[in-house]
Order: structure tokens, then C-alpha cells, then sequence
């Protein structure tokens, strides 16, 4: 699988042109697979786009993550541990904060001030996949704040963000049970898309979306849309796991990488 | 228009000095002290009553007396209109702190000190008069949460319009935008704990509708107390005889 | 809620292990629960659902609206959980706003279907008026009188009992002249009105876990300790509409598949038994008028 085989970013010049292409031709189409069994960006139905993973990428923060997922960018900067600022009265565990700010440019419409339902939803979704995964009692009357930003919303945001947000609080040394990694998945036409571009979400009967912490095996945050066939769902929730340990693979890869030159220099 | 016609009947075929038919359900909500439900016509309340209890934040702690609390909530679909935002607004800040006043009036507060009673009332539907029924609703749970009153607080609205006076306003009189007047009363001591009217009226006129307002407390008053009774008895004949 | 005591949890959980809760059922079973249809006048239609202590209002309002902006031959289904505060002195002012949003979206979730609105609850192409202009917007609206667990399931039995009770006025669309827009008339004579197909819309059913065992229809008590829950939306079909997870703390991937197929398999019979009770209201409804 080419995330798999990419240990960074690969200018995959084809894939970016042919979704270009597909953005501009307005409303998507149905026709999600051409006649190879192939996706309008080249991919597999069960494929995931390369991914380019990084972290320390705010050096003010305690830590930081930068994913991209094709056209799908994310930047993901951990303050904390530090005072609670919203903490009325002493707490034993900590306090996980998480926002979600869509860039004004990360999507065809100009994007509004302030925060958006959308942007709500996304905030409380990060947080619960996060929070069973952080050891909140190890730094009592603290706040870990969370702050992510979509740059460019290309189809499995919400995955990518609990996937960068997860490497930043590694970077930062939160204690955590293990990392978190989130695979989405789309049901088009009868069709299972893993990691689904915007075009392909555009067009989608369902999704689903699974966040888990693969050394453990546990799921952390799980939701499915739409209606689904028996066999479907069943397939759809193994491929995401699939997704998600692959991902984690190469999160690690990216932390140990990073680990390494930090050494070095 | 006409909303009184020349046989002197209104628009839902009652006489001007009739009240819609009243209906009231005591002890409907298990995990309440107290509650109640209350139709008056197609205006449908809830009434719900937690406390006395430990006041919840303790800056607020009244020394002498009961801290009573109050809040409106009107349901999104209780309107013909679907409504935006149940609670918060202007309307309801207004209407919670006036059902607070009308029942601080007949609570009596002084014996509880350091405690808080919360008195929430719901509407489900509204078609005119959702001051008064809320208040009457109010005084129910109460008196099934067994917190010590003065007296039932009876409410009832009454207007003027086709030169008549008119009892117990609905939706469609209500928003005919003639005087609409409201008067909460304790019908033992004949004191009054609450009088709104908007627009305008003559003084002698005032005098008129203010009187049949009081008279459809008491009867609406009556009727409660009647409700309450019939319940108490109920619950007696469940709990079946005290033996001494 | 008020707190259980660590010897009331701890009954409570060796009960649930030993498949007799504290109220006498198993597992798997439901609460008894009530329907009454037609309780809101206002509304195309309503009804009240009493899930053991569990009591709530859904109401159905059609109102004209716009269609998506991405799909103008459809119309809408928009859904709200609003939690009254005579649930519980916790739920006065925002109290209950996190909670509310939570279960809104989880009900979206499941009836909503996909964007381009397939496998939706109802047939929303069918909700469409004047393509691109003019659509039927569905406002279901839940409204939790008291809560004791379970809240989400109850609301799902309301919103189905409230759709089978809706009717929508028949709308007639009169030619304009030249290139004014055609004028909007509405029917709203009982007997003209359309009624919304029910077949496809889903119940929720939500599995609660509370130690290595997992109990469906839980009550406030068992809720208070739940360490996760999945809140799994079945249809008629026997396809899963849409699944929740709620709590914390993991679950297992094998335990989330076992737990998809008990909620299907609780799913077919809490139907049958749904379907069996708005019949049961529909005919008392008759009877009455």
C-alpha cells in the first residue's frame, strides 16, 4: 500500500491533477470507479493516499504535527501541561481541551469568522477520541489545550486530525495508553472507499470512522452514517482497523525518525 | 373582525365570562418532589418541583429565608411557528422571574431557611393565557412537593374587546391587540401578587375587567383545590387506612 | 443524579453478571413502554413515548423551506434533542446543552442517511416542492419530560410513532405569469394530506457497557456506571444505519462486532414490538374521535 510504502511525502504528481479536475466539474459524479477498478485518483478502493507525517513543527509549542493526506492538510500544536485556566475548583485529573479551526481557505466556499457548528462538531469528535487514550490522572489540575487546524480540507479531515493530534501530544510527552490512529472509510455506490477524498465523501451513501489505539487494540471513537447492508458494515470496520494500523506503523516511523535527529544534532 | 358575536358567544363558542375547561394532573413526573401537569384548553403546562434542598451554590444562601428559583421553558414545537431557541430569551427571563415573585408570595419561606426550591415549568403548547396557566401549574407541584404555602396562587387573564369584557384570552383574542390583563391571587386573603396588563383601557373600564379577572381566579382556584383534593384522596386510598 | 452508594454499584454490576438486574430483567431486555399518538395539536404530528421512568415528546413540524444547496431535488430532515429542565434541576439553563448536542447528532446520524441523503429515514426526494427552490423541511424535535436512562432509544421510538402520525398538507404549485415565480397553494383539508412512509426508519438500540458485560436499555442508575455505550441504529432491512459510540473508555474490536450483531438481533424484535404499540395508539386514537 503506497501510505505504507511512502516513508515521506511522495509528490504523487497524478493524483493531485486528476482531483483538481474532479473539484472543478462541480457536483460529483457517481462513476466513483473507472473501468480498471480504480478511483479517480489512481488509488485502490482499499488504498489510503500517501501520507507525509511530521512533528515539532511549531517550535512554541510543547508539541507539534503537521499530516498531510494528499490534498488533505492539518497542523496540530499541544500546550501543556499547564495552570487550568477554566478550573473552578480542584480536580484529580486534568482537563483535555480540543479546538478545531477550519482555515478560511481550506474549503471552495471562504470559510467565516468565528467558530461554526461544523467546527464544534469537529472539536467534540477529537476529543472523544482522545481522551481515553491520555493519561489525565498523571498531572492533576492541569489542562492539556489541543488546538488543530485544517489548512485544506481534502476528504477525511476528522481522521487526519485525531491522527496528527495524537503524534503532537507524543510529541509533546503526554503520557498516553498508546497512540491514537483514525481511518475513515466511504460507502459510494455500493463501493467501500478507504480514506476517501473530498470528491468521493462528496458522493458518499455512508461513512464510517474508527479511531483506534493499536497496540492495545481498543476503540477509542467509532460512528457510522448512513444506511449500510450487514456484510458492508462489517467489511468497512475491519478495513478501518486495517487503515489504522497501517497508520500507526508510520506514526511511529515518524517519531522514532524525529527521535533520531533530535539525537543527533 | 367579531369576536364576540350578536348571541354573545365568542370564537371557541364560550361565553365572555366563561374560562376554558381546565384539567389538572397531579404527581406526573416520578423523579420530581413535585409536579404537575395543567390544561387550560389547548394550552398544555408542565410543572416540576425539586426541593426544598441545599442551596447549589452557596454565595446565594439566604440566612432567614428560602431561595426560590424559577425557569420558563417553552418546547420548540409549542408554538405554530416553529421556535429557534426554547429558552434564554427575553420573554422567558421575564416570565421566570415573574412566576418566581407570584410564588414567593404565598411560600412560606421564612420557615426554610438556607434551602433552595426549583420550580421549572415547561409549555408544551400555547394558545393564549401561558402566564396564567404556568403559574396555576406552578402552585400544583408545589403543593404535591408538600413546600408549606400560604395559600394556592389561582392566575387567570381577562381582556376587553367588542366592548365586552372577556375572560381567560386565547390565542387568536390575545393577539387581537386589545388590553390583555393578568392577575395572580391568593383567593383566602383576596390579595393580589401579580398584575400585568399591556395597551390601554378606561378607568372605570379597568375596574370591570380587573374584577371578572379576580372572579375567574377563584374559580379556577376552586377547581384546583378540588384536583388537589381528589389526588390526596387517591394517594389515601393507596397508601390504605392509618392505623393508630 | 444522585450518587450509589460503592455497595449499591457494586450490586448493581454483580447483578448485571449474573443476567438479573435490579429490576428484574436480563440483558437484553427493554423496559415496557407506552406510546400515545397525537398529544401536540400544533404539530403535522406527535406523540409521547413512556420508556419505563423515561419520558419523552417528539414532535414532527413540516414547514416550506430550501433545499440543500447541493441537492436541490431534495428536501430535509432536521432533528434536535432539547433536554427540559423538569428532568432534573441539571439540566436548568445550558446545563443540558452538551448532552442535547450529543444525542441530536447521534440521531442524525441515524436517520439522515449518507449526504446525498440515501438510506435517510424518509424518502426526501419525495419532500421536494419546487426543485431548487422550494422543499417540505421536517423539524423532528425531541423534548425529554424525565430522564432515567436510555434516552436516546425512546427518542428514536418518538420520532418513528410522531413521523407515522404526521400529515403533510398537500401543496399545489399555480403557474406564474412570464417569469414571475409560480404562487404556492396549500391543502389543508386531513383528508388530502399525504402521510409519511415509516417503513425505512430506523430504531436505536444502545448497548451499554458496564464491566466485561454489556446491558441494553439501561437506566439512570446503570448509566451512571457505564464505561462506554454503542448506540446502534437498525431498519426494517436489518441494515445498520448508523452507530454511536459513547463513554470514554475502549472497547474491544471483536466486542464491538458482537455487540453490532446483538443490537440487530434485539433491533428485529424491538420493531416488531414498536410497530405492534403505534397500532395499538393509533387504534385508541380512533376510538376516541
Amino acid at each position: 500500500m503506497s501510505a505504507r510504502g511512502a516513508p515521506s511525502y511522495s509528490p504523487y504528481s497524478g493524483i493531485e491533477e486528476r482531483v483538481m479536475q474532479e473539484d472543478g466539474a462541480g457536483p460529483a459524479s457517481r462513476s466513483v470507479l473507472g473501468a480498471d477498478s480504480r478511483r479517480q485518483d489512481g488509488r485502490l478502493p482499499e488504498e489510503c493516499r500517501p501520507a507525509f507525517l511530521q512533528v515539532g513543527t511549531v517550535s512554541r509549542a510543547a508539541g507539534s504535527a503537521y499530516a498531510e493526506f494528499a490534498s488533505t492538510k492539518v497542523l496540530v500544536a499541544v500546550y501543556g501541561p499547564r495552570e487550568s485556566r477554566k478550573a473552578a475548583a480542584y480536580s484529580d485529573t486534568s482537563r483535555l481541551t480540543c479546538d478545531v479551526k477550519l482555515a478560511a481557505f481550506a474549503t471552495k466556499s471562504r470559510g467565516k469568522y468565528g467558530q461554526g457548528t461544523a467546527e464544534r462538531e469537529l472539536s467534540d469528535l477529537l476529543h472523544k477520541a482522545l481522551v481515553s487514550a491520555v493519561r489525565l490522572d498523571t498531572f492533576p489540575k492541569a489542562s492539556v489545550d489541543v488546538f488543530a487546524l485544517v489548512l485544506e480540507s481534502g476528504g477525511a479531515d476528522l481522521a487526519v486530525v485525531v491522527t496528527a493530534a495524537s503524534l503532537a501530544l507524543a510529541d509533546a510527552g503526554i503520557e498516553m495508553l498508546d497512540m491514537v490512529a483514525a481511518t475513515s472509510l466511504s460507502l459510494v455506490g455500493g463501493h467501500l472507499l478507504v480514506d476517501p477524498a473530498a470528491s468521493e465523501e462528496r458522493a458518499q451513501d455512508g461513512n464510517v470512522l474508527v479511531a483506534l489505539m493499536p497496540a492495545r487494540n481498543e476503540v477509542t471513537q467509532m460512528h457510522l452514517a448512513g444506511a449500510w447492508p450487514d456484510t458492508h458494515a462489517a467489511q468497512a470496520i475491519e478495513l478501518c482497523l486495517d487503515g489504522c494500523h497501517k497508520l500507526d506503523g508510520e506514526m511511529r516511523a515518524c517519531l522514532r525518525e524525529h527521535a533520531a535527529t533530535a539525537n543527533g544534532s | 373582525m367579531e369576536y364576540v358575536s350578536p348571541e354573545g358567544l365568542r370564537l371557541d363558542g364560550r361565553r365572555p365570562k366563561e374560562v376554558r375547561q381546565l384539567k389538572c394532573e397531579l404527581a406526573v413526573l416520578h423523579r420530581a418532589d413535585g409536579s404537575a401537569y395543567l390544561e387550560m384548553g389547548n394550552t398544555k403546562v408542565l410543572a416540576t418541583v425539586y426541593g426544598p434542598h441545599e442551596v447549589s451554590q452557596r454565595s446565594q444562601s439566604l440566612h432567614d429565608r428560602a431561595l426560590v428559583h424559577c425557569e420558563y421553558s417553552m418546547a420548540t414545537f409549542s408554538t405554530g411557528e416553529r421556535r429557534r431557541r426554547p429558552k434564554g430569551d427575553r420573554r422567558s427571563v421575564e416570565l421566570s422571574l415573574v412566576i418566581r415573585q407570584s410564588m414567593e408570595a404565598a411560600i412560606l419561606t421564612h420557615l426554610l431557611p438556607r434551602t433552595q426550591i426549583d420550580i421549572y415549568v415547561q409549555v408544551l403548547q400555547a394558545d393564549g393565557g401561558t402566564r396564567a396557566a404556568c403559574i396555576n401549574a406552578a402552585t400544583l407541584a408545589l403543593a404535591d412537593a408538600g413546600v408549606p404555602m400560604r395559600d394556592l396562587v389561582a392566575s387567570c387573564a381577562a381582556g376587553y374587546l367588542n366592548g365586552t369584557p372577556l375572560l381567560d384570552l386565547n390565542y387568536v383574542e390575545d393577539s387581537a391587540g386589545g388590553p390583555d390583563l393578568t392577575v395572580a391571587l391568593l383567593p383566602k386573603a383576596e390579595k393580589v401578587t401579580l398584575l400585568q396588563m399591556d395597551s390601554k383601557l378606561p378607568l372605570d373600564t379597568f375596574e370591570a375587567v380587573l374584577g371578572l379577572a379576580m372572579d375567574g381566579c377563584k374559580a379556577i382556584a376552586a377547581h384546583m383545590r378540588q384536583a388537589l383534593l381528589e389526588h390526596t384522596r387517591k394517594q389515601a386510598v393507596v397508601r390504605g387506612p392509618v392505623r393508630l | 443524579m444522585p450518587g450509589l452508594s460503592a455497595a449499591e454499584l457494586s450490586f448493581l454490576e454483580g447483578g448485571i453478571a449474573q443476567d438479573l438486574r435490579n429490576d428484574g430483567r436480563g440483558r437484553e431486555d427493554f423496559r415496557s413502554f407506552s406510546i400515545q399518538l397525537d398529544v401536540i395539536s400544533q404539530a403535522s404530528g406527535s406523540a409521547r413515548v413512556r420508556l419505563g421512568a423515561t419520558d419523552i415528546l417528539a414532535s414532527i413540524k413540516a414547514e416550506l423551506g430550501s433545499p440543500p444547496a447541493e441537492f436541490p431535488h431534495l428536501g430535509r430532515l432536521e432533528l434536535a434533542v432539547e433536554i427540559s429542565p423538569t428532568a432534573g434541576p441539571e439540566f436548568e439553563g445550558r446545563g443540558g446543552e452538551e448532552l442535547s448536542a450529543e444525542l441530536g447528532k447521534a440521531l442524525e446520524r441515524s436517520f439522515a442517511g449518507g449526504a446525498n441523503g440515501t438510506g435517510a429515514a424518509v424518502d426526501l426526494a419525495a419532500l421536494s416542492v419546487v426543485e431548487g427552490k422550494t422543499c417540505w423541511v421536517l423539524y423532528a424535535d425531541v423534548l425529554v419530560l424525565n430522564a432515567d436512562g436510555n434516552i436516546l432509544d425512546a427518542s428514536a421510538i418518538g420520532i418513528k410513532a410522531a413521523l407515522s402520525n404526521t400529515r403533510i398538507p398537500k401543496v399545489e404549485v399555480l403557474a406564474g405569469e412570464g417569469d414571475e415565480e409560480g404562487e404556492l397553494e396549500l391543502n389543508d383539508d386531513p383528508d388530502e394530506c399525504a402521510r409519511v412512509s415509516t417503513a425505512a426508519v430506523p430504531l436505536i438500540v444502545t448497548l451499554t457497557k458496564v464491566g466485561r458485560h454489556y446491558i441494553a436499555d439501561a437506566t439512570g442508575d446503570e448509566e451512571a456506571q457505564m464505561s462506554s455505550a454503542l448506540s446502534v441504529a437498525v431498519n426494517e432491512k436489518g441494515q445498520l444505519c448508523g452507530v454511536t459510540k459513547r463513554g470514554s473508555a475502549g472497547i474491544d474490536p471483536s466486542v464491538i462486532s458482537d455487540m453490532l450483531s446483538v443490537a440487530r438481533r434485539i433491533g428485529k424484535r424491538l420493531l416488531a414490538k414498536v410497530d405492534a404499540e403505534i397500532s395499538l395508539a393509533e387504534s385508541r386514537l380512533e376510538s376516541e374521535t
